[in-house]
């Protein structure tokens, strides 16, 4: 019998690969988010409204993360941006080795934002780097002010959270400063945008905030 | 379900250290705040390590505590929770609490991870 040291993350081969990625990503002067949030808070509207404010000045292309449909990339591609649909079969999170493969067949020179849409999960997504440069978090505030406590692993991995459908907070017995307050709670180091993508409100500032990261990658 | 890739990353792992070898102990560090479940862990490995060196082996967790670091005064400060006792009130009692110092600038800072700490083999 022989005793074997090992002493590494279960994800040590994914954050190799991820590493590898990252090192692609800025040699090519990318900046890539990796989206977060359970399903129906919005992420595919957020990338939607973001590519028809941004697109006509950045060269956007987009991952899309789903189980089994095609239907957000789909929907990303009506609204100008080429994206290619990773279907997980049933799997909770995207991977880099799926992220990897994805980007393969994008044309990284004439690429400025690389967008990862994850499956809709807050569990274990944002335990599985994908050479992002930041992770952000889709907080819908239809889902209640409380999520950041309840699912509190992906608002302490991540760096931007991004609180959606605030036109609603009249209907909703829950406000947008208690959801702010939570995920602060959470994470004190998160910044935190404002919007709602029906009505197109708190859309300026997440674009400005895109628009400084790309400017610090090129 | 999410511990099948998990436990697909582990077994990968221990395989790659084992060098082809037998392996009959796999110890595993399991942060109290990892939202990894070891029973599934162990059902997921019974399955994806048959007709592999590591067929059989023994699965040893030990549990790592949740640990929260001051943004301010960057104390640390370890969360005793009991075993059977569930991690997220108990976190957000004291991301509320805050720090000794008073402030409320708290950052999760350890007990995330699912770590592979040894192996025995033949």
């Amino acid at each position: 019998m022989k005793t074997i040291e090992v002493r590494k993350s279960i994800t040590a081969a994914n954050d190799a690969l991820a590493h590898e990625l990252r090192s692609q990503f800025t040699r090519h002067g990318i900046l890539v988010l990796n989206l977060i949030a359970s399903p129906g808070a919005g992420k595919t509207a957020l990338i939607e409204k973001t590519i028809a404010r941004l697109g006509a000045a950045v060269s956007i292309k987009v991952v899309e993360g789903d189980p089994y449909t095609h239907l957000d990339s789909q929907r990303v591609i009506r609204a100008g941006a080429q994206s290619i649909q990773i279907n997980t079969e049933g799997g909770c999170h995207l991977d880099a080795q799926m992220v990897g493969r994805a980007v393969d067949r994008f044309d990284l020179d004439q690429t400025d934002l690389l967008i990862i849409e994850n499956v809709g999960n807050l569990l274990c997504p944002a335990a599985w780097d994908l050479g992002q440069d930041a992770t952000v978090v889709v907080a819908s505030l239809a889902e209640g002010a409380d999520k950041p406590l309840k699912y509190p692993e992906a608002f302490t991995r991540a760096q931007v959270v991004v609180i959606n459908k605030i036109d609603l907070e009249p209907h909703l017995p829950v406000t947008t400063a208690e959801l702010r307050r939570n995920a602060l709670t959470v994470n004190p180091e998160l910044t935190v945008f404002e919007v709602s993508c029906l009505h197109s409100t708190g859309l300026d500032s997440w674009c400005q905030w895109i628009r400084d990261r790309i400017a610090t990658k090129k | 379900m999410h511990e099948e890739p998990y436990t697909q990353a582990m077994l990968d792992l221990a395989l790659k250290k084992s060098g082809g070898k037998k392996i009959s102990e796999i110890r595993l560090e399991v942060g109290r705040f990892s939202a990894i479940v070891p029973a599934s862990v162990e059902v997921f490995f019974r399955h994806l390590s048959a007709g592999t060196p590591a067929q059989g082996a023994r699965l040893v967790f030990h549990s790592v505590p949740v640990t929260l670091t001051c943004t301010v005064c960057q104390k640390v400060l370890t969360l005793e929770i009991p075993p059977d006792a569930p991690v997220r009130p108990a976190l957000g009692t004291a991301l509320g609490r805050g720090c000794t110092c008073g402030e409320k600038k708290l950052k999760v800072s350890g007990g995330l991870g699912f770590d592979l700490i040894g192996l025995t083999v033949a």
